[in-house]
């Protein structure tokens, strides 16, 4: 088995999940303050953890099936719902975490054959 | 101002305010946003798929795949679909909007299935039905504040 890939795919995952964190910081700060320099101080680091996202996936994708990457994507449910209640201070009630797994759990099965 | 003026104008624009007001519902948002990332995951298969070919020394990162017109499209629904996303997120937590985001999961294979003529394994249907149950058990307590208001 080789490590690579799975370096290629774990990598994706943290950066997409940090750009999806930065997103939400930066449009909870456009609330108070629009979108000036409060707004890109956050904005612009997601974009660019996004788009370092989007290239790995997209080379992952030219070089093995959905089948193989999607399923880790999966998790990201997960870990986005568990790093948001962590870090971004939102309530995370038993529901929530309960709906969060049975569809990290659903895409992996969808994502799997 | 004319008063005359002044109330045919607030008319009209009480007519745009409601359709903004539908239209820039976060639930839906978060509907139509699910649309606009299949149809971008599409694309960009497909630029992926006409670009796998090519060989470079950069080729790992993916950057490839801008050789093909269809990536270039899917990342024009990529960028639509961020907008959306944002607005989403103004609104709405992340630990909510995001589990409800992967609808995607549900629609890419049904739309599959029914358009293209492609097979659910029934792995992939126990998947789907465990995405569905996840989306209700995520989203029912806030349709119930939904209604309340």
């Amino acid at each position: 088995m080789k490590i690579v890939p799975f370096l290629l795919i774990f990598t994706s995952l943290v950066t997409f999940v940090t750009g999806q964190l930065l997103f939400k910081r930066a449009m909870e700060g456009s609330h108070a303050s629009g979108f000036g320099k409060e707004f890109l101080k956050f904005f612009l680091p997601g974009i660019a953890s996004m788009t370092v996202s989007f290239f790995l996936t997209l080379g992952l994708l030219q070089r093995f099936d959905l089948s193989f990457v999607y399923p880790f994507q999966g998790f990201s449910v997960i870990i986005i719902s568990a790093t948001a209640a962590f870090l971004l201070k939102e309530k995370l009630s038993f529901q929530l975490l309960l709906g969060a797994v049975l569809i990290s759990l659903g895409v992996v099965l969808v994502s799997l054959s | 101002m004319d008063p005359a003026f002044a109330s045919a104008t607030s008319d009209s624009s009480s007519a745009a305010e409601r359709f903004l007001k539908f239209f820039g519902n976060p639930w839906l948002q978060i509907a139509l946003n699910a649309i606009v990332v299949t149809a971008s995951e599409l694309f960009l298969k497909l630029g992926a798929r006409a670009t796998a070919h090519l060989n470079g020394s950069f080729a790992w990162t993916g950057i490839t795949g801008l050789a093909s017109r269809w990536t270039w499209l899917g990342i024009v629904f990529v960028i639509l679909s961020l907008v959306s996303w944002l607005y989403v997120l103004r609104r709405v937590p992340l630990s909510v909007a995001f589990p409800l985001s992967n609808v995607v999961h549900v629609l890419v294979p049904v739309t599959s299935w029914i358009f293209l003529n492609e097979l659910i394994s029934p792995r992939r249907w126990l998947g789907i039905a465990l995405v569905l149950i996840g989306l209700i058990i995520v989203a029912k307590p806030f349709a119930r504040i939904e209604e309340k208001l």
